[in-house]
């Protein structure tokens, strides 16, 4: 507290890291998009490209969010106040 | 295939392998101190290459450069292969091949998305992948994010140079983890007046390397640059489609009149519908530099920490996320695109134009 300047930055630090739980929901949602297109690929084979192809897009999609996270914490980092 | 590894147990590269390992592990922990690694800098935006550099009142960053050595070796290839197209080989060979493989790849999830449209949408969505994946490539060239001229940071620490050796008229520096300078804004002025290269710059006592490449897409211009782009086109190909019924998609007036209260939803989701459009170059930017900038800063982050046996490992992570993001950024492109190839409200005037 004597350190104004050090306390801010150990605050914009930890908001920072705060702003990175946001990741928590995205992993969950990866997780269940690749459990349910390694399932659907395990019992239909032949689909296997195109279960893939969406597969990852809606990997894409889930992950999104976690980006928007990271985004929110480079910003607290380097461009906020 | 086990026999044939047995014969060779004294094989020649797994004692390169291991003496460079050895090697890492002396010039991190035992050897003089130039030798350790620099924990890094993180730098947001790209820098100039050359302080104050300007070109048409623009600083030349270095990520631009990045991204036109990409462009470079892109239209190389492709003149390349032009060639051997038109010298009418029929037995493909070299690069031609690997164009070929991955052309065939393209075309048919462009084809199964966007049907008669794959002609037309092939060029943008391809070029936007190979040119993500040539720059995400290179980047991880060594040399990318570590050779630079010195600049003294505003604040916070930083590292004193020692030269290194004599390049010409320029001395070669590296940076000492050893004497690490801490000090505030204006607590150090300056520097020594040292010379460096040409005479013009003067050597600073704390220095941060600002690298003379970086990977372009860990700059934010790139990848908003490439999703306007990409959302733009999709409404391009959408009026293309068809016509200008295609901002009924948007603004859905004709259900707004006689559609009653649900109509009035309708003209709601619309607006939504326009909203997200916006959001869409927002996910595609931020997604690929997000992925680039987190992977370059874990490489360089763990490299400090951990410079022997973990980097490898994450080069081949980083590998494998370059090429799934210019994937998932071309997977997202052709899927936008077909969506708005195809009419929102039926049936009329979808066949109108073909």
């Amino acid at each position: 507290m004597n350190d104004p300047v050090a306390f801010v930055t150990g605050l914009k630090l930890l908001g920072a890291g705060l702003a990175m739980l946001g990741a928590i929901g995205a992993g969950v949602g990866v997780g269940i998009a690749a459990s349910g297109g390694v399932q659907a690929m395990g019992r239909n084979p032949d689909a296997a490209p195109i279960i893939q192809t969406n597969m990852i897009l809606g990997m894409a999609f889930a992950e999104a969010v976690a980006i928007y996270a990271l985004a929110v914490a480079l910003i607290i980092i380097f461009a906020a106040g | 295939m086990s026999e044939v590894q047995k014969k060779r147990r004294f094989g020649f590269f797994r004692w390169i392998v291991l003496g460079i390992i050895f090697l890492g592990v002396y010039a991190a922990w035992f050897g003089p101190s130039v030798l350790k690694p620099v924990s890094p800098a993180v730098i947001l935006s790209p820098e100039p290459i050359w302080p104050g550099l300007k070109i048409l009142g623009v600083y030349f960053s270095n990520t631009m450069l990045a991204t036109l050595i990409a462009d470079v070796i892109l239209i190389a290839l492709a003149i390349k292969t032009s060639r051997f197209l038109k010298a009418g080989n029929l037995v493909p060979s070299g690069v031609y091949n690997v164009f070929e493989a991955l052309f065939e790849f393209l075309w048919s999830s462009v084809e199964g998305a966007t049907g008669k449209w794959a002609k037309r949408v092939i060029p943008l969505v391809a070029t936007i992948f190979f040119l993500i994946f040539t720059a995400n490539m290179i980047k991880l060239i060594p040399g990318f994010e570590s050779i630079g001229y010195l600049e003294q940071p505003p604040k916070g620490a930083a590292f004193a140079p020692v030269p290194l050796f004599h390049l010409g008229s320029a001395t070669v520096y590296a940076l000492d983890p050893a004497h690490e300078v801490v000090y505030e804004t204006d607590a150090v002025e300056g520097g020594h007046a040292a010379e460096a290269g040409d005479g013009h710059h003067e050597l600073c006592t704390a220095c941060q390397v600002i690298p003379f490449l970086r990977g372009s897409a860990t700059d934010l211009n790139f990848t908003i640059a490439l999703a306007v782009i990409a959302v733009f086109m999709t409404q391009v190909y959408g009026v293309m489609a068809l016509g200008p019924g295609y901002f009924t998609k948007f603004f859905q007036l004709g259900k707004l009149v006689n559609g009653g209260i649900f109509g009035l939803i309708d003209f709601g989701v619309g607006f939504l519908e326009l909203i997200l459009e916006f959001a869409k170059i927002l996910s595609f930017s931020f997604r690929l530099f997000g992925n680039i900038f987190a992977g370059a800063l874990l490489l360089s982050i763990v490299g400090a920490l951990i410079p022997v046996v973990i980097p490898p490992g994450l080069y081949l992570f980083e590998i494998f996320f370059g090429a799934i993001q210019a994937y998932v950024f071309y997977l997202l492109a052709t899927m936008f695109i077909s969506m708005a190839v195809v009419s929102h409200a039926g049936g009329d005037h979808g066949e109108a134009h073909s």
